[in-house]
């Protein structure tokens, strides 16, 4: 079964972009446009791994998502889930956001910037998949 | 700010006992807590211990000289004011201590008086230090995220047309799924041109353009032809427009440019705001010395909760529901400015599902054809006739 991929943006040009992306490299996408709209769908949808926007003008941004997902009960099962937080902001996000507790949910390797670089994508959210498999058997 | 309120702290480094003893409690009897230590070394020790507000240090010591101590507090923090102790008081020691970065100086002997006067307005000069510093610290803090902010805005277009071009570059697409992404491409293009604009109209309001260039506007001929250059736009959402308005009739002073980007807004809100078969009407009047504009709409309203932001740089409604729809966020900004370069007010009134009303007042211009000797854009003409 191809895995399924959560995009939570509210650039719909970026979402189409990177939905062609993964599925031609046979992921399923699914697209949310608010963080709001984002974690419902986790619930409803399970997606074995999620991409985020930190700045979306939304209600619920990308920090309100990660919080949601790292510190709430309802999304406990998703902890291990692969979380990915992409940002056109070109500096670390600990030097942007310098918010010790919301950075320690920011992994280097999980923190993209925009444009997404293709093969460095690829290859992360791959290996990242590869290792939630391996925690959850 | 709460918390209990911790006196100022003073270091006191002399090699002389007595002055230790007595500055000690001069010091404390003033509310302060005072340290004091017998040389240099110890003095900074203490410094970099205690960061106090103040130090008092006498500059001729066995070992680390008062001097060095004054540079050497300063690197530990460069607010704290340092009043040097000389027992040789000459300008010539006095300017090369303010040189090094001492508040005053004080000459031995000094009376208990002298010691707190100097006290205190060293410790006044602290205070004042202290909050220019904090007041520094906050406009770099709102520069930067202003630049953030700023810099996100031009990127989101830029971005995403770059990843398009990523993506075809990678991969194989059907030609019209290429021919749909350019498509995309060109409008957040136009987007960024958009916004750059917009940027370039603040600036232009912000530099003062408004006041410089105060010329008689017909702001009825204003509108229509605003109006006019909008009809395609508004037929292809199924919107009507309706002017209210007429030629000769409403006249301000200021920049024509400005004026017809305060419409164009208003009037290009009303538009995309509005719904299928929905209306936009411009209607003006001249009252008590105004001119007075209202370009109202048939849209889904706005919500109370949004409206004192409406006119907040960068302000976009952000509902979950609200209809996506682009726009730089600059524009009701912009307006605003505007108007109140122009020392006139904006409002509007909104009905939830009905539609809103941008209310303009602008101070009247006298009307050309009642002719009592203002300057206008004919004025000249009238003049070289020899009137």
């Amino acid at each position: 079964m191809p895995a399924k991929v959560l995009l939570i943006d509210d650039d719909s040009d970026f979402r189409a972009a990177v939905k062609s992306l993964l599925e031609s490299h046979g992921y399923d996408v699914l697209e949310a446009s608010s963080g709001h709209d984002g974690l419902r769908m986790v619930l409803e949808h399970k997606p074995d791994a999620i991409l985020v926007d930190i700045m979306m003008e939304t209600t619920v941004e990308g920090y309100g998502v990660t919080y949601a997902l790292k510190y709430q009960d309802e999304y406990a099962s998703f902890r291990n889930t692969p979380l990915f937080m992409i940002s056109s902001i070109e500096e670390s996000p600990d030097e942007r956001f310098p918010m010790s507790a919301e950075v320690e949910m920011i992994r280097p390797d999980r923190y993209l910037t925009k444009p997404l670089d293709i093969p460095k994508f690829l290859g992360l959210l791959e290996k990242a998949l590869g290792a939630a498999k391996g925690v959850v058997v | 700010m709460s918390g209990p309120v911790v006196p100022p702290a003073v270091v006191v480094i002399d090699d002389d006992y007595a002055i230790r003893l007595s500055c000690g409690k001069i010091l404390t009897k003033m509310g302060l807590r005072a340290e004091s230590f017998e040389d240099g070394a110890r003095g900074l020790e203490g410094v970099a211990k205690l960061k106090p507000d103040m130090v008092v240090v006498d500059l001729k010591m066995p070992g680390i000289s008062g001097m060095e101590v004054l540079s050497r507090v300063h690197e530990i923090d460069p607010q704290i004011v340092i009043v040097v102790i000389t027992g040789y008081a000459t300008i010539d020691t006095a300017v090369q201590a303010m040189k090094c970065g001492a508040y005053d100086f004080l000459p031995k002997p000094f009376s208990p008086d002298e010691l707190r006067l100097i006290v205190n307005r060293g410790l006044e000069r602290r205070r004042l230090g202290l909050e220019s510093q904090r007041h520094e610290v906050e406009r770099a803090m709102l520069t930067r995220r202003f630049v953030t902010f700023v810099a996100h805005q031009l990127r989101t277009p830029l971005v995403a047309v770059h990843q398009y071009l990523n993506v075809m570059k990678h991969l194989d697409q059907s030609p019209a799924k290429e021919h749909e992404w350019i498509a995309r491409c060109l409008t957040r293009i136009e987007e960024l041109q958009n916004l750059i604009a917009d940027w370039l109209t603040l600036a232009r309001v912000e530099g003062g353009a408004m006041l410089k260039e105060r010329i008689r506007v017909d702001l009825g001929q204003t509108i229509l032809d605003i109006l006019k250059a909008y009809q395609e736009t508004a037929a292809a959402e199924r919107v009507s427009l309706e002017a209210g308005v007429a030629e000769s009739s409403l006249y301000v002073l200021g920049d024509r440019n400005c004026l017809s980007v305060l419409f164009d807004n208003l009037i290009t809100n009303a538009i995309k705001y509005n719904k299928p078969g929905g209306k936009v009407t411009v209607s003006g009047a001249v009252a008590d010395g105004e001119v007075v504009i209202g370009v109202a709409d048939t849209g889904v309203g706005i919500p109370e909760k949004y409206r004192p932001f409406l006119f907040d740089e960068f302000f976009r409604v952000k509902d979950e529901s609200a209809k996506q729809t682009a726009g730089t966020g600059l524009g009701l900004h912009i307006s605003k400015r505007i108007v109140s370069e122009m020392g006139g007010t904006i409002r509007v009134e909104s009905q939830a599902g009905e539609g809103s009303v941008f209310w303009v007042r602008l101070p009247a211009a006298e009307d050309p054809a009642a002719g009592i000797g203002s300057q206008n854009d004919a004025g000249a003409e009238t003049d070289s006739n020899g009137r």
